[in-house]
């Protein structure tokens, strides 16, 4: 009956006149969501979930690999496509950008690391694409220490391996874990012979990589280790893992020393970056979310909602003005 | 033979390993913390993501302005 003197009362409502309600307050609700988020671009046209991303070191541009095998280098500034690069095979779980800005690398599920140099052009770019490294299980993260002439992965067999990206010789391998090495990262020391990995087996080693001994391992994770990353100041580093927590491990005190979790975060950290200073720690989440931790305080300093799947990877451009979060629902997000 | 062998070559790494690890130089965390704050300390003023950008014309990712010189 109440609901009969609604309708009643506002005969004026159209079907119409409501579709146009629903319309506009759809675009005030992504207004006030752009609002909130401070999203400044949104890198927009892949079809599939993006895996991964890497900013280049002129802080403009940012390659992504998606899981229906694509490889797509950006342009941040203007959020357009640049090129497009196909795998031979789907879920490219890892790649990176070359220092010089010239190359791109980019692997997973086929086990191989891809060089594609850039720009491409149509008629060449078979010649300018070229297989570095061959491991015998998916291949889930690859970085060039500071150099284009060496790669540097981590892989679902267990080891770390660093490879010459012109020969496609391996250099040196790394053995030490006991299951699939999911993270990598290199130690921002200007030798940068010191690197640390994360890995299904709970661990994170930190690496000598002239000697290819594991140097230091950390495992007070109570499962995966999936993201590591040092503090910029070199002398520790975080990690981020299934369950649900964010450690930062000091690598002279050789321990943990702070803990970044709360009760009612529950998802895996599937990634996390420092910012400039290192007095934020960013993280993104299984539950869709990108969380922000005060180092020093240990409590959480904000939370972005944006993405509407699993974040999968986030990273600060390499001058610190700008952080972008890449998502399985299909979009890379650039809050300044 | 050959087992043993690999066995007694294996738990040999393993015990190298961990005397290198036993092995090495630990600073208390009071002042491996306190290394952490003064980093923090001395680059805050520069971290765009924490103090924001001192005018938005810094920001290289602003909206361009739609008004632009004929």
């Amino acid at each position: 009956m109440a609901a009969d003197t609604a309708v009643a009362a506002t005969p004026e409502d159209t079907l119409e006149s409501l579709q146009r309600e629903v319309e506009a307050l759809k675009q005030k609700l992504d207004e006030e969501r752009q609002k909130l988020n401070d999203v400044r671009k949104i890198l927009k046209g892949h079809t599939a979930k993006v895996l991964c991303f890497d900013w280049s070191s002129d802080k403009r541009h940012i390659v992504t690999s998606t899981q229906d095998g694509k490889v797509t280098v950006w342009d941040a500034y203007a959020g357009t496509k640049e090129s497009t690069f196909s795998m031979p095979s789907t879920w490219v779980m890892a790649c990176a950008y070359a220092p010089s800005g010239g190359m791109v690398a980019a692997g997973g599920l086929d086990n191989k690391v891809t060089v594609f140099a850039l720009p491409a052009g149509e008629e060449e770019r078979a010649a300018r694409k070229r297989t570095v490294a061959t491991h015998t299980s998916y291949m889930s993260s690859c970085l060039f220490p500071n150099t284009d002439r060496q790669l540097l992965t981590g892989s679902g067999d267990g080891t770390c391996a660093l490879w010459d990206v012109e020969s496609g010789q391996l250099l040196q391998s790394f053995q030490a874990h006991a299951a699939d090495v999911l993270a990598l990262d290199l130690a921002p020391s200007d030798t940068g012979d010191t690197f640390v990995s994360g890995a299904c087996d709970r661990a994170a080693l930190v690496w000598d990589m002239r000697t290819g001994r594991a140097v230091q391992a950390f495992d007070a994770h109570d499962s995966d280790v999936n993201s590591v990353k040092f503090h910029p100041s070199g002398d520790s580093l975080a990690t981020g893992s299934d369950d649900s927590a964010c450690r930062l491990f000091d690598l002279r005190a050789d321990r943990e020393v702070a803990r970044y979790a709360k009760e009612s975060v529950l998802f895996a950290v599937t990634s996390v970056d420092w910012s400039v200073s290192g007095r934020l720690l960013f993280a993104g989440y299984g539950d869709y979310t990108l969380c922000g931790w005060d180092a020093l305080r240990g409590q959480r300093a904000f939370v972005l909602c944006g993405a509407e799947h699993r974040v999968s990877r986030v990273q600060r451009s390499p001058d610190g003005t700008a952080l972008a979060a890449s998502s399985w629902d299909t979009l890379v997000r650039i809050y300044a | 033979m050959d087992m043993m062998v690999s066995t007694l070559q294996q738990q040999r790494s393993v015990t190298e390993q961990l005397r290198r690890e036993a092995a090495i130089k630990r600073i208390p965390v009071s002042s491996a913390v306190a290394d952490i704050v003064k980093f923090i300390n001395e680059h805050e003023q520069e971290d765009c993501l924490l103090v924001g950008f001192s005018s938005q014309k810094v920001n290289p990712f602003r909206e361009k302005s739609s008004c632009t010189v004929l």
